[in-house]
């Protein structure tokens, strides 16, 4: 077994040798499926998640939407944003199988909901449900903030309208709440192993703003240590902003070259607003 | 159609990241597949003060301070490499040579690589703690490098490759790209990087490579006085010396593999527990496992296979018929084994003819009687978990050493007896012996292998001449882990700066005043032994118009100056407790603090944190409340200065009258917990006299027991009580506290046996009080001390109180058995005791006076504090014990007296005597009443003794005894210690 997290301090290296302020590789893809309307696929180091959006779509007859959309919208004439998440059995080491009515999978869709909620303009679909389906195939840390960043993807794909990204990732502390460390160092992107052994929180921002989307924390922290906790996950969320624009861009300037799209429209109307 | 199937090359990071797969089995027996990613870079410096490149690039921490650069531009040379060199030694190099590593005459500027930390830590983890002090310590310069996270030095898993041949190369490879780096750096001289390892076929391999490397004996041979570093190299690893055995050769039973047991032990079949030897039989253990009642016997060598004590072993229950009562006989290894040859033990199989003999005997007696009910079960060991080795103190056995060796250097194995009489002989091979002969020696333990009988270790230092005063203290201060080190400068950096000036500060606008009561002008004062310099504790009482009385514990506030997480506080945290022995004291805390500042000496302010009760003259608490103080102290008495002033009716100040308060009161008290069921709990104690001048011990006296001694001691219980409900209060789930266990029925069954067949009295132990009561009525008229005899005894039987976190276990075993209360901490000794420091914290947070520091409320954290303060006090215990004994022995020399004393343990061939006197007990064996040896009958049912022959007596338990007290020097061991001889039975 590797080293533990302890083993910061002795060359500011961490479990898997990146330095304090370093992301994992994101690797992500858009339009993975042909028949969603809008699909996305997302790696961050070992967690991996993929995402389908349908809607926005009237009530009438149920469609087959593995949410548990269909109803009449949400309230105040706005859309209902309807997440569901699925977390494969084999996504984790213990294979723990996590029911349809686990706790922690019911809050994870409640967060990621009202995360999206904030960005896509809702109010243009009164009465309509969009519904996000999330599946985890693997987990390694950070599971909320790829959940988020798979999730903004495949609205974007899907074409909803919306104010900007919403991106998420983690942040931490090198050194755990009772050894009080003065001198700890703050942490990006946090795998596995890092969220087992030591303080973590993970935000969400919108778009390239300071504006903070998401802010979940559930660990003890000191209360010190927390700013420049928030301060790295925050340059950290843009810098997910930046890859997940490019994949976009990318995938726009394919389907204008494959002809998926009409020539006279610009990659520049591309653009998400 | 998408697919979401991505190219490899499609990702320019791609040849940089990688992914390890580690294979583990959990404690249910899965097996689980992790994948990790790696991150492969450029940017890990190689820390050689001589590269520039490397510094350019340093790394930084969030706030941008790069990392030191640790090896040095001008390491040393040695014969072999004059131009200077780095070490890079392999996983094997550390774990069998740790001690070498940190010698401050060698071993300079290593590299430690990551591959060989994790492998270290994976096998070992106190070593794997002792090479990371080694990495914060400055100036032996020890650099990790993390190997895995370099690209250049990341190697792939090749197929059909080894995990560990894998890890081999990556050593290899780490040291090929170190001397290709440092060979770019344009120095003068460049170092040469050296490979350190005890492994033949890596050795081999690195030289075809062209890389440096030699072995563990060749390096050190390359130093300068480097021979005496040799025998600090465990043989079994030295090549050339291992020899070749026959399978058939080997002496004890194979272990089981590690996952068989892990199934025996899920299924049942087997059982799991810490091994104890028995301090009479070297050939016997015990283990308690859940699954029986009592402990199961593990008798003779072939069944102990190997286990040493404290081991925590696997064992397997003998079928019924092998079923045994424990031993009624005394068997020293010393005396069996006394005649075997180091080094040609194998011959002459496992079990030798004289052991054979000792246990035949043993069996015959058991087989004559009628056993059933008494037979307990018996079991085997089948492999060993975990060890608990660590290094023990001992002296060379004078009859292993051959003639040739007492003068020639020539390398020589001789036995090594440890101090600890538990822990079996070790083998030792040693190129000095001559000069180790009578010595005190620090050895370890590294290999129990199938085909010998004894363990072999290797010598790690020596600590002085046998019996002188410097040796034995610090022999024993290493046997009971005591940390005696000076404090280091990080610690004494954190002292108040102004030093022994320091002062309660005069102005009450000072921040140091915040929230402190002004209780200068209360006629408090101090009680302790005599010559105490450490005062924790003072008191005072003063009448209230109602008719109630204002009584006041003050305590030392330590925790104003020992601030939380410090180095300090770390340091104190480590040591658990202060040291008391008879000549010495190992103090907790630095000098200035526990002497000056924090003692609450007389005439001067200081700074206390006091519990102040209003208590009604039958000592009734009407209320209390708990506030940080100054105050001043007007008097410190020694116990019998106030015992003398009390009882002096022509005293009549202030100071006296509140002392007689409070002696009414605490006699109240001590009623009630009396009625309450608390144990008046015995142990000999005894006091040594020093002559002031030489400090040499002229005279032993029992402690006498004064009333003013209980009076400091139920104030300090009432303290200690209501604080413990306070801050369980406060924090009902990380509250510091302190339990003692109801000892378990089974523990008295022989005692009360004993008192039913010798005496016709029962023990009764359904409770604390039933105990209590039962122990009042154990005397006899005609003699005095057998009711102290049975307290010493009946404590025996008790469990140790411990200290624990509140949320580890629920309200009702929070029980103090022995003082008989719900609920217990320990708050009045922060000078002395880290448990009490804890409290302190705790207790000011609870009347909020500060906030709750992060380390005093995590559960985790307080549990390990509890964990190793528990081991910290019982070992301080018993070394200020064995301090006492080493005294008593020396007080005695060349002495000898007639004393009294009482059986209180016998067997079929011995018995030991307890001399209340001297507060020692010694074992008198058969073959020392006379020669020959006179032949003996063992009444097990009555406890009787009676010899015939070369010398006719009659001795059963519990009886009054005369013996001669000398003390005498075995010549075979060159170990002085205290003998009886019997004289007569009363
Ligand atoms: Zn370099």
């Amino acid at each position: 077994m590797p080293l533990d997290t302890s083993a910061y301090s002795l060359a500011l290296l961490r479990v898997d040798g990146r330095r304090w302020n370093e992301l994992r590789r994101v690797h992500a893809q858009i339009r993975t499926q042909a028949a969603a309307d809008g699909s996305s696929y997302l790696e961050m180091g070992h967690t991996k998640v993929m995402c389908v959006v349908n809607g926005p779509s009237e009530p009438g007859p149920r469609r087959g939407t593995a949410g548990g959309g269909g109803g009449g919208g949400g309230p105040g004439g706005v859309a209902e944003v309807a997440v569901s998440v699925v977390v494969a059995g084999f996504s984790s080491v213990d294979r723990k199988r996590r029911g349809r009515g686990d706790k922690r999978t019911l809050e994870l869709q409640t967060t990621i909901s009202n995360a999206l909620a904030a960005s896509l303009h809702t109010h243009l679909y009164p009465h309509s449900t969009i519904s996000i389906s999330l599946h985890v195939l693997s987990q390694d840390g950070s599971l909320l903030a790829a959940l988020i960043n798979a999730a903004t993807l495949a609205c974007v794909d899907a074409g909803i309208p919306m104010t900007d990204y919403v991106v998420a990732c983690t942040a931490g502390s090198t050194s755990t709440y009772a050894a009080n460390d003065e001198t700890a160092d703050p942490l990006l992107d946090l795998n596995h192993q890092e969220e087992q052994e030591l303080p973590s929180l993970t935000v969400a921002t919108l778009g390239e703003t300071d504006r903070v989307a998401v802010l979940v924390c559930e660990s003890r922290v000191q209360a010190s240590r927390l700013e420049g906790m928030l301060a790295v996950g925050v340059s950290g969320c843009h810098q997910v902003r930046e890859i997940l624009d490019q994949v976009v861009r990318d995938k726009g300037r394919h389907m204008i070259k494959e002809g998926t799209v009409e020539k006279g429209m610009g990659v520049e109307e591309m653009e998400v607003d | 159609m998408a697919s979401i199937k991505r190219s490899l090359d499609s990702d320019p990071l791609q040849a940089s990241i990688s992914s390890k797969v580690y294979v583990r089995s959990t404690k249910s027996g899965k097996v689980q597949k992790i994948v990790r990613e790696v991150y492969l870079r450029q940017d890990i410096p190689c820390s050689s003060k001589l590269c520039r490149t490397c510094q350019k690039m340093a790394p930084t921490d969030s706030a941008g301070r790069p990392i030191p650069f640790v090896l040095s531009e001008a390491p040393a040379g040695t014969s072999v490499y004059p131009n200077g060199h780095y070490l890079v030694p392999d996983t094997n190099a550390f774990l069998s040579a740790m001690d070498l590593f940190e010698q401050s005459s060698a071993f300079y500027d290593v590299v430690v690589l990551q591959i060989v930390l994790e492998e270290l830590r994976n096998r070992s983890l106190p070593l794997y703690n002792r090479l990371i002090g080694l990495t914060k310590s400055e100036d032996k310069r020890f650099y990790v490098f993390f190997n895995e996270f370099r690209l250049e030095t990341y190697i792939n898993r090749l197929e059909g490759e080894s995990v560990n041949d894998r890890n081999d190369r990556a050593v290899r490879q780490a040291v090929a790209w170190y001397s290709e780096h440092l060979a770019r750096t344009s120095a003068g001289k460049v170092p040469t990087v050296v490979m350190l390892s005890n492994d033949r076929e890596n050795l081999k391999k690195a030289k075809k490579q062209g890389l440096a490397a030699c072995s563990l004996a060749e390096y050190v041979r390359q130093l300068k006085d480097g021979e005496h570093l040799l025998d600090m190299i465990p043989e079994t690893e030295d090549g050339d010396m291992i020899k070749e055995k026959k399978p058939n050769e080997f002496l004890y039973p194979e272990y089981f593999s590690m996952s068989k047991m892990m199934t025996g032990v899920k299924g049942g079949v087997l059982h799991q527990g810490t091994f104890n030897v028995s301090p009479y039989n070297y050939l016997e253990g015990s283990i308690r496992v859940p699954a029986f009642p009592k402990s199961l016997l593990i008798l003779g060598r072939e069944n102990i296979n190997r286990a040493v004590d404290g081991d925590l072993v696997v064992v397997e229950v003998l079928p019924k018929d092998q079923w045994k009562e424990p031993s009624t006989q005394v068997i020293e290894e010393e005396a069996v084994t006394k005649d075997e040859n180091p080094d040609t033990e194998e011959a002459g199989g496992l079990v030798t003819e004289r052991e054979r003999k000792a246990l035949q005997e043993e069996v015959k007696r058991t087989h004559s009687k009628t056993t059933e009910g008494h037979a307990q079960p018996t079991a085997k060991v089948v492999g060993v978990i975990k060890r608990n080795w660590r290094q023990y103190v001992g002296h060379i056995d004078q009859t292993s050493v051959s003639q040739s060796a007492q003068q020639g250097r020539k390398q020589d194995t001789v036995f090594v007896i440890p101090m600890d009489k538990k822990i079996p002989k070790i083998r030792l091979r040693t190129r000095q012996v001559a000069e180790l002969i009578g010595k005190r020696i620090l050895v370890t333990i590294d290999a129990w292998d199938r085909g010998s009988r004894h363990p072999t270790g290797h010598f790690v230092r020596s600590l002085g001449e046998l019996e002188t005063k410097a040796a034995e203290t610090e022999a024993l201060l290493l046997e009971y882990d005591v940390q005696y080190r000076p404090f280091p400068k990080t610690v004494l950096d954190c002292l108040p700066k102004e030093g022994h000036d320091w002062k309660v500060p005069a102005s009450m606008d000072d921040p140091g005043w915040r929230d402190r009561e002004d209780l200068r002008h209360l006629g408090i004062c101090s009680i302790d032994p005599i010559g105490c310099q450490d005062i924790d504790d003072a008191l005072h009482a003063r009448p209230l118009p109602s008719g109630n009385y204002e009584v006041g514990v003050h305590i030392a506030d330590v925790s104003h100056f020992v601030r939380p997480n410090n180095a300090m506080d770390m340091e104190a945290s480590i040591r658990g407790t202060t040291v008391y022995l008879v000549d010495k004291r190992i103090d907790m805390l630095p000098m200035l603090l526990g002497t000056d500042l924090c003692s609450l000496k007389p005439y001067v302010e200081r700074y206390a944190f006091s519990v102040l009760w209003e208590l009604t003259p039958d000592a009734d608490i009407v209320n209390m409340r708990f506030t940080k103080s100054v105050i001043k102290s007007r008097e410190a008495f020694s116990y019998e200065q106030a015992q003398l002033k009390v009882d002096d009716a022509s005293q009549q100040d202030d100071l006296i009258k509140s002392i007689r308060v409070l002696m009414a009161l605490s006699k109240k008290l001590k009623q009630k917990r009396m009625d309450a069921g608390a144990l008046s709990l015995s142990s000999p104690e005894v006091k040594v006299q020093m002559e002031s001048e030489t400090s040499d011990p002229i005279d032993v006296k029992t402690k006498q027991h004064l009333d003013t001694m209980s009076l400091v001691e139920e104030f300090m219980l009432l303290a200690n009580v209501s604080v413990a409900r306070k801050i369980y209060e406060a924090f009902p789930q990380t509250a510091l506290l302190r339990r003692h266990g109801a000892p378990p029925k089974t523990n008295f069954d022989e005692l009360a046996n004993q008192l039913r067949v010798k005496k016709g009295l029962e023990l009764s132990v359904e409770s604390s009080r039933a105990l209590a009561d039962s122990l009042d009525t154990c005397v006899d008229p005609k003699e005095p001390f057998f009711n102290t005899l049975i307290r010493i005894m009946a404590t025996r039987c008790m469990m140790a109180a411990e200290y624990f976190c509140s949320g580890t276990q629920a309200y009702p075993e929070f029980r103090h058995y022995g003082l008989a209360s719900e609920i217990y901490t320990h708050f009045t000794s922060p000078i002395r005791r880290y448990a009490d420091l804890v409290a302190h914290r705790q207790l000011a947070a609870a009347i909020e006076y500060e906030a709750v520091h992060p380390s005093v409320r995590s559960r985790g954290r307080l549990e390990a504090v509890c964990k190793n303060i528990n081991v910290r006090h019982r070992n301080a215990q018993l070394a200020g014990r064995a301090s006492i004994a080493f005294y008593v022995g020396q007080a005695l020399r060349g002495k000898a007296t007639q004393e009294d004393g009482f059986i209180m343990k016998i067997f079929s061939n011995g018995f030991v005597v307890l001399v209340p006197r001297f507060g020692i007990e010694s074992l008198v064996r058969l073959r020392d009443l006379a020669e020959p040896e006179p032949t003996a009958e063992y009444d097990a049912e009555t406890y009787t003794l009676t010899t015939s022959g070369s010398r006719e007596i009659k001795v059963e338990l519990f009886q009054k005894v005369k013996v001669l007290v000398t003390d005498q020097k075995d010549e075979t061991t060159g170990k002085r210690g205290v003998k009886m001889e019997f004289v007569k039975a009363y």
